[in-house]
């Protein structure tokens, strides 16, 4: 089994997840197998504004541990990554990094910027 | 499995709610919805944003992006824009909305977008619905200062599917940077027939390579579209683009 374990940088509490990577999809958002499928799947929340199409940066997660068991990026999600806040080097969107060896072991942390941007009410 | 019970999950987004003011039928397949936020207030975007609709579907809901078709400037109400498409339930619930009723949704969202003119020379390129963030991206555009000058290149299976037409036409009469061109082709051939003008017009026929770009589609033409200016010396972050 895969083991994915999320940390949120507000303070909310660790999830983990097990997982057999090749019962994919879990939800209907994202690439079958992707973080946000994953967590998704699992009940753990992810924004996910463009609904999973690589189209938004909302579903941001930073990798602490696991970065090379993830499939490869792709030109798209770096070009969107590039527009991320909170860009570190192991950052990815949850919605393309898929989880294909079931004995991979991920520690992502969704950024609190992310949070805080997906929470302001965009009113005037 | 979790560890701990699903809960109240972690970073909700804030919802607001909209209600629908106006329907407009560009086409028999093609509807702008205009809504307003309740409590009067405004929403605060930049030209190229999109919202997150949230979609009821049988025992689930589920969030939907829809691109701002209108101006930030404008007052009282903000557009969407889509069209039917096969197996599109949100759309189809979309459809089904009446003036006076409520949506739920976040946002705005999104970093394809302009706020100001980043180049001498832009160039927008749209098919269909993809007009919709490209609409208020074009007018900021021209708004900027100095003017750049600014070429809108506009693709559609037929003249009924060119949206905001007479709009545009105007804009290309009253604003002096302005090329506004259609491209009329059958669907399976847009790309192939965009992918030849950036080919002719900006890959061959011109060897300069500082104006940017502004690409918004349906399916991987707007990816080959990309790869061809990127591939013929355009710098990446000067080839922005939006897949649908």
């Amino acid at each position: 089994m895969a083991k994915l374990r999320i940390q949120f940088e507000n303070g909310d509490p660790e999830k983990v997840i097990e997982f057999d990577p090749a019962k994919a999809p879990f939800h209907h958002d994202g690439k079958p197998g992707s973080i946000l499928d994953v967590m998704l799947g699992h009940g753990v929340h992810l924004e996910h504004a463009c609904g999973g199409n690589c189209a938004c940066t909302t579903c941001h997660v930073i990798v602490k541990q696991g970065f090379n068991k993830l499939g490869e990026s792709s030109e798209q999600e770096e070009d969107l990554l590039d527009k991320a806040p909170g860009l570190t080097p192991t950052s990815r969107l949850g919605c393309q990094a898929v989880v294909d060896d079931p004995d991979a072991e991920i520690v992502v942390v969704v950024p609190r910027y992310t949070i805080n941007q997906v929470s302001e009410a965009a009113e005037e | 499995m979790t560890a701990e019970p699903p809960s109240a999950p972690a970073a909700r987004r804030t919802t607001l709610i909209a209600r629908v003011e106006r329907i407009f039928d560009h086409a028999a397949d093609t509807r702008s919805l205009f809504l307003s936020l309740t409590g009067g207030k405004h929403l605060r975007f930049v030209p190229g944003q999109f919202i997150s609709i949230t979609i009821p579907l049988s025992n689930e809901t589920r969030s939907r992006p829809y691109s701002i078709a209108s101006d930030p400037e404008e007052r009282g109400s903000f557009e969407i824009c889509f069209n039917r498409v096969e197996g599109g339930h949100g759309v189809a619930w979309l459809f089904e909305r009446q003036v006076g009723e409520l949506l739920d949704f976040s946002g705005p969202f999104g970093a394809f977008t302009i706020d100001r003119a980043p180049a001498p020379q832009l160039c927008f390129i749209a098919e269909g619905t993809a007009i919709a963030p490209i609409r208020p991206m074009l007018k900021r555009a021209l708004a900027s200062s100095p003017s750049p000058k600014v070429e809108l290149i506009y693709a559609a299976p037929d003249r009924e599917h060119i949206f905001y037409a007479a709009e545009f036409d105007a804009l290309a009469r009253t604003a002096p940077g302005l090329s506004y061109e259609t491209v009329i082709a059958p669907a399976e051939k847009i790309y192939d027939r965009l992918f030849d003008l950036a080919q002719a017009r900006w890959v061959a026929g011109d060897t300069d390579r500082t104006r940017h770009f502004y690409i918004c589609g349906v399916g991987k033409g707007v990816l080959r579209l990309r790869d061809l200016l990127r591939g013929a010396g355009y710098e990446r972050r000067s080839v922005h683009y939006e897949q649908w």
